[in-house]
């Protein structure tokens, strides 16, 4: 028996720069920021009000409208990247359900989230504190619970094979792609989704994240003035804090020869996944990225690749202080002189940090750089800082030969993903 | 269908050497155990909240936990109660394994811990403040207290554990997928131990609320103790309970290099989705059928080597029914030699930790020879004709015990332990 293969088949993104594939991944390369004032609700009491909101996006285009309606707007951003990843694969039928000829049984998802349909909660929470018990929505549990976009999309679609939604704050669509690999690998299923979705942008989850004092200020650093599209500066020595961001990312895995077979042309081979945690503290990293060097060691040890073989780093990049300089210190520490060769952006600079939903972005991204060869840039590049010296890929795309494209992502608790990607080989 | 897993590496099998449990009818694994058997309800008035106004006002607490008892006092106040009994059930079981977490081992061994919702209550409290007061009232610490992830990341901080921390949410099966994949982690070589369970804590008022006017809750206020009545034709719903279940599990050669006592093994485990309802199962039962049996050729066992089944449950008319037919489908004939009990009909329904707690049953139910029995039992329903062990517990050998968990949205899981027989 050969050797069961993990390849991409298809992708779907709903992000703050594009909904589709086309539009996000042509604002990616072309530098565009997706970062402008709230407009979900007031941000006027907020310090910061800017955030990575995703734009003219309705559901109904993408759901029934009753359907919709119940859904809090994470299950939307994931019935939409679902549909279109399924489209591209070659798996929608014409009756808007997977294909007939397809094995639902083997075909699973793991559908990560970091906070779920916390919208609908708090909505919940409001009609009970003014109208009363008898008034909340029947269908808040079902619909609010972290894993209702897992169970909405198998339903939209028809995917009765393994159903997972994993939780790992901002780490956890790296850990879904992953975990979509190794169910791929270990021969639960022919076919997975690997996806997250978040949509975290309600005034009580944003309070949160202000008074964590992490949120980037918008302003351009040189003139002081107002300028939402310069909040994320990943690696610039003026970089103050993140932007949060909704969407969602889903890529379509799938077992070489199962792909093979069907006709399926692979846009890239999910190779690696390492996981670890910090075990150090709830909110803050650890020194010199110790567990996100774990989690990149063992990514590489699961591909079976050296470091040098890395061409690109997807980086976690969030634009805090300490998380780009822990980063960029873990990067030199695992790949040495090696490091200096490698192409290292973080597209946050443009998305924002879509929580759950950040690492499949990612993995996306990694997806389309080894398959097209362009690696999409860190905007707001302006000030390096002397402390970190990789190269940032600063403001301008490039095309670049890359074989192999790493992402990592970290999350809140210590947690640390890295998956590897491969341009497709036979 | 599919194809067999092949075989397991006997090295790899992973067997369970520790348990730890903070639930309704007993905050140790033992007491739980005494009470499970002896058929004691933990179902009573709620106490955590002023449930006056509610439709609904019995739940299955956990009664008298000291989060000190456990943890560093300043630590537990920035921890939800679901991470907090999660780390309170993990310090009993990774004590009673004797296993000692160190530098020598850090690395090696992950935490797997589920949840159905995490932090509610953090997000329902900064709501008021934010209502009541501002913005900038906002606790600093409600974005990690409400994550989900936090009972594995404190597990993982509290016992210096730097493996692979992993939270999936699987509504109402989480707490049996924890086990599925921690199985898998060990089976695979990632880590040699995995401290693996569900957890938890959502007793507040929006939740009840919400799920009465689902009409999911039974509405026996009156008679708290009777309330949850699995496969009873006067079930009425499920009574909502929380708690947590943590277990030790460690690579076989792992657990006799270091002579630890082994108490039962997890033999496989398989996932599936009904791709059906958000909320109501598919009356067919295909998926949850499909979940046993591909969960039982995971094990390498036949249907007719399985003794007990440990029920989801719930004491829903449509849960009960639907997984009486799932079971008649699966074991064909051998359904009615099973011994099938709900512990839920004591413990209520604690969602994301449901599946943790039976766990724990079936394995102390394979360590003792012992079925916990489902209590209530007073009139035979005719749509659930199984065996339910009524009433009362009953001594019988058994050697391989599954798991069901089915949650919301159409996700099913099952898990199967056996003997061990080394």
């Amino acid at each position: 028996m050969t050797e069961r293969r993990a390849v991409v088949t298809g992708l779907g993104v709903v992000s703050p720069v594009g909904i589709g594939l086309e539009a996000t991944w042509d604002a990616l390369v072309g530098g565009r920021s997706g970062i402008d004032r709230i407009t979900l609700f007031d941000p006027s009491p907020f310090e910061v009000d800017v955030a990575g909101e995703v734009k003219g996006f309705d559901a109904t285009d993408f759901m029934e409208p009753k359907e919709a309606r119940r859904h809090d707007r994470n299950v939307h951003f994931a019935v939409a990247a679902s549909g279109e990843a399924l489209r591209h694969a070659g798996l929608l039928g014409d009756n808007g359900r997977v294909n007939a000829d397809v094995n639902a049984d083997r075909f699973g998802m793991v559908f990560g989230t970091g906070i779920g349909g916390i919208g609908l909660l708090i909505d919940g929470q409001k009609t009970l504190d003014e109208r009363g018990p008898r008034r909340v929505s029947p269908f808040l549990l079902p619909h609010m619970l972290p894993d209702s976009a897992s169970g909405q999309v198998a339903i939209e679609f028809g995917l009765r094979g393994p159903n997972m939604a994993v939780v790992s704050a901002c780490a956890t669509g790296g850990q879904a792609v992953g975990e979509a690999m190794e169910a791929i690998l270990r021969g639960q299923a022919d076919i997975m989704l690997g996806a997250g979705t978040e949509a975290p942008l309600v005034p009580l989850a944003f309070a949160g994240f202000g008074q964590m004092r992490a949120l980037g200020t918008p302003k351009d650093p040189d003139t002081g003035e107002y300028s939402p599209a310069m909040a994320s500066r990943p690696f610039d020595a003026t970089r103050d804090g993140f932007v949060v961001a909704e969407g969602s990312a889903v890529l379509v895995l799938e077992e070489l020869q199962h792909a093979l077979a069907r006709g399926a042309r692979p846009i890239a081979e999910v190779i690696g996944f390492g996981s670890s945690a910090d075990a150090f503290d709830m909110a803050a990293p650890a020194e010199r990225g110790e567990g996100n060097q774990r989690a990149m060691r063992a990514a590489l040890e699961r591909a079976g690749i050296g470091p040098d073989a890395v061409d690109y780093i997807n980086a976690h990049g969030t634009s805090t202080p300490l998380n780009d300089k822990f980063e960029t210190t873990a990067i030199r520490d695992v790949f040495g002189e090696h490091a200096d060769r490698l192409a290292v952006s973080s597209t946050k600079s443009m998305t924002g940090h879509a929580m759950g939903a950040a690492g499949a972005i990612e993995a996306l991204v990694c997806a389309q750089v080894v398959a097209t060869g362009c690696i999409p840039p860190t905007i707001n590049y302006r000030h390096p800082d002397p402390e970190l010296t990789l190269d940032y890929v600063p403001n301008e795309a490039r095309a670049a030969e890359v074989r192999v494209a790493l992402s990592n992502s970290m999350g809140l608790g210590g947690h640390n993903s890295t998956v590897i990607l491969r341009r497709f080989e036979e | 269908m599919t194809r067999t897993p092949p075989p397991r590496d006997p090295a790899r099998r992973a067997v369970v050497t520790g348990l730890g449990a903070m639930t309704p009818i007993g905050n140790d694994a033992q007491s739980f155990w005494t009470s499970l058997v002896a058929g004691r309800s933990g179902v009573a008035p709620i106490t955590l909240f002023d449930p006056s106004d509610l439709e609904v006002r019995i739940a299955a607490e956990v009664k008298g936990f000291e989060p000190k008892d456990w943890m560093d006092f300043k630590q537990a106040r920035r921890m939800s109660r679901f991470a907090q009994l999660a780390v309170a059930a993990a310090r009993q079981a990774i004590d009673a394994s004797g296993l000692e977490i160190g530098d020598h081992n850090r690395d090696d061994v992950a935490v797997v811990v589920n949840t159905g919702g995490g932090g509610l209550q953090e997000v329902a409290v900064g709501e008021m403040t934010m209502e009541r007061k501002s913005p900038d009232r906002v606790s600093p610490f409600m974005v990690p207290m409400m994550s989900p992830s936090m009972a594995a990341c404190q597990i993982s901080i509290q016992n210096g554990i730097r493996g692979p921390v992993i939270t999936s949410v699987a509504a109402c099966a989480a707490g049996v997928q924890a086990f599925v994949e921690a199985q898998r982690l060990i089976e695979h070589g990632d880590v040699d131990v995995v401290i693996t369970g569900g957890t938890e804590s959502a007793i507040m008022p929006v939740a009840f609320a919400a799920l009465a006017n689902m009409g999911a809750l039974s509405k026996r206020n009156d008679d708290p103790t009777g309330a949850s009545r699995p496969f009873d034709a006067n079930r009425d719903g499920f009574v909502f309970g929380e708690a947590a279940g943590v277990m030790v599990i460690e690579a076989a050669e792992h657990a006799e290099a270091r002579g630890a006592t082994i108490i039962a093994e997890v033999a496989g485990g398989a996932l599936t989705g009904d791709a059906f309802h958000i909320s109501a199962p598919d009356p067919s039962g295909y998926g949850a059928t499909l979940a046993m049996k591909r969960a039982i050729r995971d094990a390498h066992l036949e249907m007719e080597q399985v003794d007990y089944v440990v029920a989801h449950g719930t004491s829903t008319p449509l849960n009960d029914a639907t997984e009486t037919k799932a079971i008649r489908a699966a074991f064909g004939a051998h359904a009615d030699r099973l011994a099938v009990s709900s512990n839920k009909s004591m413990v209520g329904h604690t969602l994301g930790a449901a599946g943790a707690v039976s766990a724990l049953a079936a394995v102390m139910a394979i360590r003792d020879g012992v079925a916990p029995p489902t209590i209530n039992q007073e009139k035979p329903d005719p749509d659930c004709d199984l065996d339910y062990v009524p009433n009362e517990a009953r001594k019988m050998p058994i050697g391989v015990a599954t798991v069901n968990g089915f949650g919301f949205g159409g996700q099913n899981a099952v898990t199967v332990f056996q003997r061990y027989a080394g």
